[in-house]
């Protein structure tokens, strides 16, 4: 329910404040090392814009076709900037280590 | 190892009052030995589903939180917080965004909120402005991520693989958007209103987060601009120093960090409204496991929900002695008017006694006194009802993008 205040405590405050500032704890998680050449291209590529988390937390049986639609998302609308040549072998490291096709899987 | 590359923040929209975060380049170097330490310290929590081990961290203004993303902060509220009361403590409210460019450093002497668009008179408001437009208002609400509890979809959903915890309850402190809106005049003909924040992809290409809502919904009186919950300023992660405040509707529409409303003559086409945040255009919300549906629509209100916060999954219970069940109920907005709950799986069910009404859009607790006749496992359950008669499935439903969950809850407890 909508309820009416006073505002005077919002009035009284208006001597200037201060900015408020925040410093983000460091960003630990880190891609699975691999022989795979996707490894060194998703380091680049992905982290350029967000941590590996949205990766390493995806459910591990999602299949090929989830991670190449997605690696092509990221591309296209979201505007990353790396080149298509990139995207099989990124897909390929993916899928091995984090999704339907690890060793742990089959 | 090979070290990522380090990439300037692109920044392309900084303003005088604000730093952001973005990149890598812009967030702290990953050096071997602070990995080591801080994994050391950590500790851990593992959600019901698999792959659901998670670390939890403290953020600014916030206590440790279960860590879903990083860059950008992505933190789930610890199911037991639930258990403290109908009021989602600040620094335990979730916290959810899209892009990693978010403000660090906030001043709220020159922030400014630009109204605009097909409008009389557009206005550049500062937060004292802002606050005398109109008395203040406030409105008990609860905010819930549209993918809350998607790590519980069968079979499995992608996206923020979450538990139940993105969501909370909070007092929210402000003025009703209608007032802005009627101070800069709405020109007649016009359709949605959309609204933007701070928060910018961060290579600058990206579908910049922007949400729309009908006119009339904007317009409605209880569309709040919020710079208070629970009685203090927004924490910077929940939108401070401004945020939109939809009642009953899910959390992307609570657009944080808000700089931009633009009234508009026509519909909103961008991403975030359209392919993103659909939902299955009808009555459920959804679909035969693995479909897709043949029209979708914009996710919009709250189904109704209900929990059991006293006692976890595996908590042990003495037979023949009194125990107090206790949890929490919501909806979309209508209230919930009856909370039931069973002891056996289903079979049988008893009316709980609800708590104190904070309002129709609140968490309503509830409470039933339970003695375990003999020792053994109970499945407890809960399924509430809203003013309108809408209530819970006992099967769950489902939808490929892992929306709205609102199955019948079960919590099986040990009794010795």
């Amino acid at each position: 329910m909508l309820r009416q205040l006073s505002i005077i405590a919002a009035l009284c405050a208006s001597a200037s404040a201060q900015a408020l500032d925040i410093n983000l704890p460091p960003e630990t998680a880190v891609f699975k090392p691999s022989p795979l050449p996707g490894y060194e291209l998703v380091q680049r590529n992905c982290m350029l814009c967000h941590s590996v988390h949205y990766i390493q937390s995806q459910p591990p049986m999602s299949p090929r076709a989830y991670w190449e639609a997605t690696v092509k998302k990221m591309k296209k609308p979201f505007g990353a900037p790396f080149p298509d040549e990139d995207v099989p072998a990124m897909v390929d490291y993916l899928v091995k280590t984090y999704g339907a096709e690890r060793q742990a899987a089959k | 190892m090979a070290k990522p590359p380090v990439v300037k923040t692109g920044a392309p929209q900084r303003r005088a009052f604000l730093k952001q975060a973005g990149t890598l380049g812009a967030a702290s170097a990953l050096s071997g030995t602070s990995l080591a330490a801080l994994a050391a310290e950590a500790s851990r929590i593992t959600l019901p589903f698999d792959n659901g081990e998670r670390e939890l961290v403290a953020y600014p203004q916030k206590r440790p939180l279960i860590l879903l993303t990083a860059r950008p902060p992505q933190l789930e509220t610890p199911f037991s917080v639930f258990n403290e009361g109908e009021i989602t403590p600040n620094d335990a409210f979730f916290v959810r965004y899209h892009w990693a460019g978010i403000p660090t450093s906030i001043d709220p002497d020159t922030y400014r909120l630009k109204v605009g668009g097909n409008v009389n008179t557009p206005l550049e408001l500062s937060l004292a402005e802002l606050r005398q437009l109109s008395d203040a208002v406030e409105i008990v609400a609860v905010n819930q991520c549209s993918g809350n509890s998607r790590g519980l979809f069968t079979p499995r959903a992608n996206g923020g693989q979450l538990s139940n915890g993105a969501m909370g309850n909070a007092r929210w402190t402000g003025i009703p958007l209608k007032k802005v809106l009627e101070k800069a005049g709405v020109k007649a003909g016009s359709v949605q209103v959309s609204f933007n924040g701070l928060d910018t992809p961060p290579l600058g290409d990206g579908p910049d987060f922007i949400k729309a809502l009908n006119i009339d919904q904007a317009l409605d009186g209880e569309v709040m601009l919020a710079w208070q919950m629970n009685g203090a300023d927004l924490p910077m992660l929940n939108g401070y120093p401004l945020r939109l405040v939809v009642p009953g509707h899910y959390g992307t529409y609570w657009v944080k960090h808000l700089s931009d409303i633009t009234v508009l003559d026509k519909a909103f086409e961008g991403f975030w409204m359209n392919p993103a945040y659909r939902i299955p255009d009808n009555q459920c919300a959804c679909v035969a496991p693995g479909t897709a549906p043949a029209r979708t629509v914009p996710i919009n209100r709250f189904n109704v929900r209900s929990f059991v916060t006293s006692h976890a999954d595996g908590a042990q219970l003495k037979s023949g002695k009194p125990h107090a069940l206790r949890g929490i109920a919501f909806d979309g907005g209508y209230g919930v008017t009856e909370v039931a709950v069973s002891t056996d799986g289903g079979k049988s069910w008893q009316a709980a006694t609800l708590g104190k009404d904070l309002g129709r859009y609140s968490f309503r607790s509830w409470s039933l006194a339970f003695t375990p006749p003999k020792k053994g496992s109970y499945e407890i359950m809960v399924r509430a009802t809203n003013r309108i008669g809408q209530s819970q499935p006992m099967t769950a439903l489902w939808n490929a993008a892992g929306y709205m969950r609102n199955v019948v809850e079960t919590t099986r407890v040990i009794v010795v």
